[in-house]
């Protein structure tokens, strides 16, 4: 027990994933800088940003609206994005536990995040909140057919199988799943499913500071807002690795850790590099370019899936 | 599950299952005779006799599988009142079945309605309908009988009180509810009927009626048509597209006491039980009548979620999801596999303990403020505590969201299509279809539920709200026992609930997924701990309440809140889904509304022939007899 507690809270569960999330987020952040001929943060800023909000700063609660789901949300939300990156590192990590998820469940837990910042900032009673939630329920429905399809041609590819393990080993002992063309065509879909699971620029119109003021954050301040934020630096890892792992071979033992880092480094230099070079779309251009296009593309790939391509 | 039952009878399950059906039965006719002035005095009186059915139904879940002929007993009976056996060889008609299949839902059923009825006794709009406890008695009654009977014509006996009872339930005096009334009478009954001619199908290509002595291949076009002919029936009964019409209506215009109790658990579990009976015990599925199943179960889950989610008034659009998630289960025993039966059932179980829960929480709010428009509510939570935590837990359970119950049944339906993919024929090589499909009405199910919970119970109060207070206890403690049992299921999932209750059902099966559902709520518990811990560590002083900051503005100035109905707007400004969802609103889809439009048609074209010319009538007459006559002779 106390062992599954160690993997749940420290490792490769909550502290690690924080940790490794804040530092992408400083690499992302750094990035971004040098595209705009900036100097960018120190590397430790995103610890700063965290336990500034967690132990200095002060939460306004808002007056009108259920402070109390107002406060939990955020929890629900970091505990959804710890289990699932837990459901997806310990096989990436190869560590054989009693309790496991298979990628329904990963998928399931993946929602949970945006759906408690969408009850919590209907909490709020702000209407801009709302305004926020509503779009990224929608933005929501959009991704998660493609999202999904991407996960079922996955399984596909390993033959009907859905737990990460054998997902993970079919690629090892095969070739990775990105070394064919269908393989190639999820990866896009994949990455820009990230992307607008993350709302990342151009699909950060829940949050779109400058219309909305961060929409579905705008009531949060001082410690809901860091847990919020911790959210978003483990999602900002895990994600990634979710992606390496169903599609880019995830991790060998011994050195290939490096090699691991790089891939993940890579996978976040797109998502960075992406949001960077595009403005943001309308929620109902979003939906259908995930509705239409993205879906398109991956049904391409399934069927070339079929055809064993 | 298609074993064949040992005729066995024991004395003590016996008097329980005549008890069962007979007690509700009589009490009801009883209650006929008491005023509605005491309706207080009904109401303890059908408590007490439901009490005393849900004893009975736990002592007849404990005892063997087997089957009851109660042909002697008749016979006996009639020997020694008329002392000739007057119904001769009718007794032979009363044969039941008691196996894992029929306990489970006369138990579930028993569960369902103590807590319907406890919540019914103080709400309010239940003095609507006349005779609500008589009504509500004879349904127990005879749905225990149709669980329960063996015989096919014992069983739509039963099966066919029930719809009288479901029009009964409806308070039927104004313009609108009479019609919605009218058109529930009007589907079932004519479902009853599609599925007596198949019954008699089914006696004429087996020569039997017993369920349990029934196993046909579907292979040729008359035993189809008998399947497809009983599908109607249950597919009816339990509100799926494209027989599913009654089900909002229905939900809109009664009050919550009988919409919890028929079309969100007790329709459910009857319709779904019987589609169990078809698809396991009567007939043998081919590859076509799954791949037909699978495509009824999408489209029901998909038409009706995005009708749903258009809905402003909320009892209508929990009645598009009564319809909805009912594609789960038909996709469930679509699959034909040991895994998705055990997942429709589960599916159904599940559904009908957070439908019925959200039905009776919709009761309480349109009870405390007399609105049914999403947009005229706001901010309950606070005042309504209870029934806002047991809406949310119910809402989370419907969507899917880990690890409630209802993610576990889904989680094992998906499972099931996974595994179904992997087989040969059409309908597995289009497992990502059914699978990408479910998957996205569990998304938009959510997103209608945030509109639900959103705009009732959060976001900002209305002045005028400010009175609300919670519903008396009698009402709140049923949703609240609801929504423990959407919780322990959902957390107990895999380790207690499947392996106890659903596996003596349809047998041993492996799950090919992964998830620990105990283990993970356990976290679930940590991590919320956790969290509340750091914010008090964090101290009080740092908590501080003001205003919200809106730009500057106030909401006064900016007129209401945003509000909930136009959260899903957009989607309806795209050009081909704003024509569909026009079209539907105009019921342009519905079956009823089509074929009335195709009935009133003939009927003017056979008026014409109405001239009123009595020598016209006469040669009518003649030419039918001079017709008849030739094909006699």
């Amino acid at each position: 027990m106390a062992v599954y507690l160690f993997y749940f809270l420290i490792f490769p569960g909550l502290l690690f994933m924080a940790v490794a999330g804040a530092l992408l987020s400083w690499y992302d952040r750094k990035i971004t800088a040098r595209v705009q001929f900036r100097k960018g943060p120190p590397l430790l800023q995103p610890f700063y940003d965290f336990f500034k909000l967690l132990l200095v700063k002060e939460s306004i609660l808002p007056k009108h609206g259920s402070r109390s789901v107002f406060l939990i949300a955020p929890l629900l939300g970091v505990f959804g994005a710890a289990m699932a990156g837990l459901f997806i590192l310990l096989p990436l990590f190869d560590i054989e536990t009693g309790f496991r998820g298979d990628i329904i469940v990963i998928f399931y837990l993946l929602t949970l995040p945006s759906f408690s910042y969408i009850i919590g900032s209907l909490a709020s009673g702000n209407p801009l909140a709302a305004v926020g939630a509503s779009r990224e329920m929608k933005l929501i429905i959009s991704y998660e057919l493609t999202f999904l399809l991407v996960v079922a041609a996955v399984i596909m590819k390993s033959g009907q199988q859905f737990d990460m393990n054998s997902i993970i080993e079919t690629q090892q002992t095969g070739r990775p799943f990105i070394g064919s063309i269908s393989g190639v065509l999820l990866f896009v879909a994949g990455v820009f499913c990230i992307q607008a699971k993350l709302a990342l620029v151009p699909f950060d119109m829940p949050e779109a500071e400058t219309e909305l003021a961060s929409g579905i954050y705008i009531e949060y301040s001082g410690p809901p807002y860091a847990m919020i934020k911790l959210a978003k630096y483990i999602m900002f890892f895990i994600l990634p690795a979710f992606l390496v792992a169903i599609l880019l071979n995830g991790m060998n033992p011994g050195i290939n850790i490096i090699w691991f880092i790089l891939k993940i480094l890579g996978v976040v230099l797109l998502l960075t590099l992406i949001r960077n070079t595009n403005p943001r779309l309308k929620i109902k251009q979003a939906s259908g370019f995930f509705l239409i296009w993205m879906n398109l593309l991956v049904v391409v790939a399934i069927v070339l899936i079929a055809f064993g391509l | 599950m298609n074993e064949p039952l040992a005729i066995l009878a024991e004395p003590s399950a016996c008097w329980m299952l005549q008890m069962l059906i007979m007690i509700p039965l009589a009490a009801g006719l009883l209650l006929f005779l008491v005023p509605e002035r005491f309706r207080m005095a009904k109401g303890i009186l059908a408590m007490a006799v439901t009490l005393y059915a849900g004893y009975l139904s736990l002592g007849l879940y404990t005892s063997a599988k087997q089957m009851i002929m109660q042909g002697e007993t008749v016979r006996q009976g009639c020997l020694t009142l008329f002392d000739f056996d007057l119904l001769q060889k009718a007794g032979e008609y009363l044969t039941f079945t008691v196996d894992g299949l029929s306990k489970l839902i006369v138990l579930f059923v028993s569960i369902l309605a103590i807590l319907i009825l406890l919540y019914t006794i103080v709400y309010n709009r239940t003095a609507k309908v006349p005779g609500y406890y008589q009504w509500f008695l004879i349904t127990l009654g005879c749905t225990y009988g149709a669980v329960l009977s063996d015989n096919l014509i014992l069983f739509i006996m039963f099966w066919g009180i029930l719809g009288i009872t479901l029009y009964k339930l409806i308070p039927g005096r104004d313009e609108e509810s009479s019609a919605a009334a009218k058109k529930t009478m009007i589907l079932i009954g004519a479902s009853d009927t599609i599925m007596l001619l198949g019954i008699a199908l089914l006696w004429r290509l087996t020569d039997t009626l017993s369920i349990n002595g029934i196993s046909l291949e579907t292979n040729n076009i008359l035993t189809v048509t008998a399947f497809l002919a009983l599908l109607v029936g249950s597919f009816t009964k339990a509100g799926a597209f494209p027989f599913h019409s009654w089900v909002p209506d229905y939900a809109t215009n009664a009050p919550a006491s009988s919409s919890a109790l028929l079309p969100a658990s007790l329709d459910k579990l009857l319709g779904i039980y019987f589609l169990a009976r078809i698809t396991n015990d009567l007939f043998i599925m081919t590859q076509g009548i799954k791949l037909t199943m699978l495509i009824i179960g999408v489209i029901t889950i998909i038409t009706a979620v995005l009708m749903a989610l258009m809905q402003h008034d909320y009892k209508r659009l929990l009645g598009y999801h009564a319809v909805s998630q009912v594609g789960y289960m038909i996709v469930g025993f679509g699959l034909g596999s040991l895994v998705g039966i055990a997942a429709g059932l589960f599916h159904m179980i599940n559904n009908a303990l957070y439908k019925s829960g959200l039905f009776l929480a919709a009761g309480a709010v349109e009870q405390r403020t007399g609105k049914s428009d999403i947009s005229d509510l706001g901010g309950l939570s606070g005042a309504m505590p209870v029934t806002f935590v047991a809406s949310l837990i119910f809402a989370m359970s419907i969507s899917g969201v880990p690890p409630f119950n209802g993610f576990a049944s889904k989680w094992m339906i998906y499972q099931g299509i996974i595994d179904f993919g992997a087989g040969d024929g059409i309908a597995s090589s289009l497992w990502i279809v059914w699978l990408g499909l479910a998957v996205l009405g569990s998304a938009l199910t959510l997103a209608s539920f945030i509109k639900f919970i959103g705009g009732i119970f959060l976001g900002r109060r209305e002045p005028w709200l400010d009175k609300i207070r919670e519903v008396p206890f009698l009402m709140w403690a049923p949703m609240a026992i609801l929504a423990l049992f959407c919780v322990l299921f959902g957390v107990f999932a895999t380790e207690v609930v499947i392996p106890r209750l659903f596996t003596p059902v349809v047998g041993a099966f492996t799950f090919n997924g992964l998830w620990s559902s105990s283990f993970v709520s356990l976290l679930v518990l940590i991590s919320i701990i956790l969290g509340l811990l750091i914010y008090l560590a964090a101290g009080k002083k740092k908590f501080r309440t003001e205003e919200s900051f809106i730009g500057g503005e106030t909401v006064e100035k900016l007129g209401a809140s945003y509000p909930a109905p136009e959260f899903y707007k957009t989607f309806t400004e795209f050009g081909l889904f704003s024509k569909i969802y026009k079209r539907a609103e105009a019921k342009a889809f519905d079956i009823y509304d089509l074929s009335k439009g195709a009935v009133l048609w003939l009927s003017e074209r056979l008026s014409s022939a109405h001239t009123g010319v009595l020598p016209g009538y006469v040669i009518w007459v003649c030419a039918g007899l001079i017709i008849m006559l030739l094909i006699m002779i």
